[in-house]
């Protein structure tokens, strides 16, 4: 266990270096350490370093980290393997509110609070259908895809009727982007992931008995209706907060938690950080990715996390026992 | 210790399940509940445990009304064994087993050696110590339940609430699980109140048996005075022969086919 938090903290690490080294120019270890450590230098590989890709970077990490988060929790409190952010509809619901924001124009610091908004709106609204028709993985899934369906239209909507002048960056962000980002938002965005994320690490051992249901949940003592309704306004702040910085990211808190729990377990308590430190690693991974592979061009992450995900959510289904999936 | 008074409950939106019941458990005391498939033994189970709520009537528990214990006051003091508990993350037995201790924890309280102590006890008085390290999802029907009763023990409850311990297991698992619960009933001084399906088991080890008819108690009172054919054929609508144990000299029912009398 201890061996596994070294080996991520390391891989952080250097993902960090990594990411500063690749991009739309390469630029070598030694530039990197001096560029780092003269912020106010001149020099072209220092101004890259500081003004390019250390916020992006460090976007990569908040973002995965909160999607990997919000991933393990959602999968713990509806039981369910394939639950998270993005096949719940809950990142679609959190662009429907950024979107809203975006055409009103009320500034990048209110888009946060906006994606929060739709965020909570889908959530209530996958909570509600899967409630009547029972928490069933099908349900589930069904009515994430059908909720995405309904807010990804609702958006096309917005940008077919609005005339502003800002819809083709709207478009690359919706696709799920980290260059956009403003420095404030990211200040933001910081914000809004430390909180959210420690707040879910108080709850990881309610979490860790509500997988065994609420009606054993409540016969072990926990409080159901208030913890599950507190973490699911937690999550939709962390996606939203997600989403108004980077657009819609599918998959990494799918993946990542799926492998994690492989890794130490399904218990909460480590299953979390550990899920933040290897969310974190993978997006700005995936992030250093789309930025080099057809460069000097960038590819959106959201490209290569949904092809990712797309594998393996298919694996998934080719592997898993029926029982698993019904 | 618990006294349930005209106790009237149901799902929402739909008709009343439980009707106006009424009965008092003494420490000590081995009750069982029986009665026919929908005649609300889980339901009733369900309104003792909060997770449904009280129509009419009231429940108090050593006096105190139950609306008013938070569940994590009341989960230090009442363990339920489910029917059925589907478990979705492959936690392992001593990691299931401390859950057990939730209730007896504060939110940023660390375990300590006290709460490995009464896991380890809970695991060692039902015989799981050689299963701790296996994953709940790969264990038999017996393990199974008897891990359940484990994490059960871990909360330290006065009262144990049992839904169809028996249910799914083989005949000798049957008699394992009852026994097991009836000696620690007897050494930890520990409350049953346990739903069975088979009325010989229950005649076996209850000291008494509450016999519901949809929704309502039809009869209460030691195994001799409710499982009579009467009785039986009343509720059940089945034809029954009793007779008594050849061990225990407890009631013991005997059922019949209709095509040996020889009516098919």
């Amino acid at each position: 266990m201890r061996n596994v938090f070294f080996i991520l903290i390391i891989l952080l690490i250097s993902s960090f270096f990594g990411c500063l080294m690749f991009g739309g120019g390469r630029i070598s270890i030694e530039e990197v350490i001096t560029g780092l450590f003269h912020p106010q230098s001149e020099g072209v590989a220092s101004t890259i370093i500081w003004q390019i890709r250390i916020p992006r970077v460090i976007l990569g990490f908040l973002v995965g980290a909160g999607l990997a988060a919000s991933g393990c929790v959602f999968q713990g409190l509806l039981r369910n393997p394939l639950a998270e952010p993005y096949t719940l509809g809950v990142s679609g619901g959190a662009a429907f509110g950024a979107t809203i924001g975006v055409i009103l124009e009320l500034g990048s610091f209110w888009l946060p609070g906006c994606a929060f908004l739709g965020a909570l709106l889908s959530i209530s609204l996958v909570y509600l259908v899967a409630s009547i028709k029972r928490f069933s993985i099908p349900t589930l899934v069904l009515g994430g895809v059908i909720l995405s369906f309904l807010f990804s239209s609702m958006v096309m909507f917005i940008f077919a009727i609005s005339q502003s002048d800002r819809i083709h960056s709207c478009i690359l962000w919706l696709m799920g982007d980290l260059s956009v980002a403003e420095p404030n938002l990211i200040k933001l965005i910081l914000i809004f992931i430390l909180i959210g994320v420690s707040s879910i690490l108080i709850f990881s051992r309610d979490l860790n008995i509500l997988t065994l249901g609420e009606e054993k949940a409540t016969h072990l003592g926990v409080e159901v209706i208030k913890v599950k309704r507190l973490l699911f306004i937690i999550t939709s702040f962390i996606t939203g907060g997600c989403v108004s910085a980077s657009g819609i990211i599918g998959f990494v808190g799918l993946i990542i938690p799926h492998f994690m729990r492989q890794l130490i377990g399904p218990n909460h308590v480590v299953l979390i950080p550990a899920s933040v430190l290897a969310g974190a690693i993978f997006l700005s991974l995936c992030d250093c990715l789309a930025r080099t592979i057809i460069a000097p061009q960038e590819l959106p992450v959201g490209v290569i996390t949904g092809i990712l995900g797309g594998i393996f959510f298919l694996t998934f289904l080719l592997r898993a026992k029926r029982w698993e999936i019904f | 210790m618990l006294e349930v008074f005209n106790l009237t409950c149901g799902y929402n939106g739909r008709k009343e399940v439980i009707k106006d019941v009424s009965f008092h458990v003494r420490r000590g005391d081995f009750i069982g509940i029986i009665g026919p498939n929908g005649s609300g033994k889980t339901t009733l189970f369900r309104a003792l445990t909060k997770i449904l709520p009280i129509w009419q009537g009231e429940i108090l528990y050593e006096g105190e009304d139950i609306r008013k214990i938070s569940s994590k006051e009341l989960a230090k003091k009442v363990a339920v064994l489910p029917q059925i508990l589907e478990i979705t993350f492959p936690f392992t037995v001593s990691e299931f087993v401390m859950m057990g201790r939730f209730p007896h924890l504060e939110r940023f309280e660390k375990v300590k050696e006290g709460d490995l102590e009464v896991v380890r006890r809970a695991i060692e008085s039902t015989d799981t110590l050689s299963l701790r390290d296996r994953k709940i999802g790969e264990l038999s029907g017996g393990e199974r339940q008897r891990v359940l009763l484990a994490q059960a023990l871990a909360q330290q409850p006065e009262l144990l609430l049992l839904d169809e311990p028996t249910t799914h297991l083989d005949i000798s698992h049957q008699v394992d699980i009852l026994d097991m619960v009836k000696r620690l009933s007897l050494e930890k001084d520990l409350t049953i109140i346990s739903i069975l399906h088979d009325l010989n088991l229950a005649s076996e080890y209850c000291k008494r048996l509450i016999l519901l008819k949809e929704g309502k108690i039809f009869k209460e009172g030691t195994p001799g005075d409710v499982l009579t054919c009467q009785d039986i054929k009343e509720v059940y609508n089945t034809v029954v022969v009793v007779d008594k144990s050849p061990i225990s000299f407890k009631p013991h029912l005997f059922l019949y086919s209709k095509w040996d009398k020889g009516e098919i």
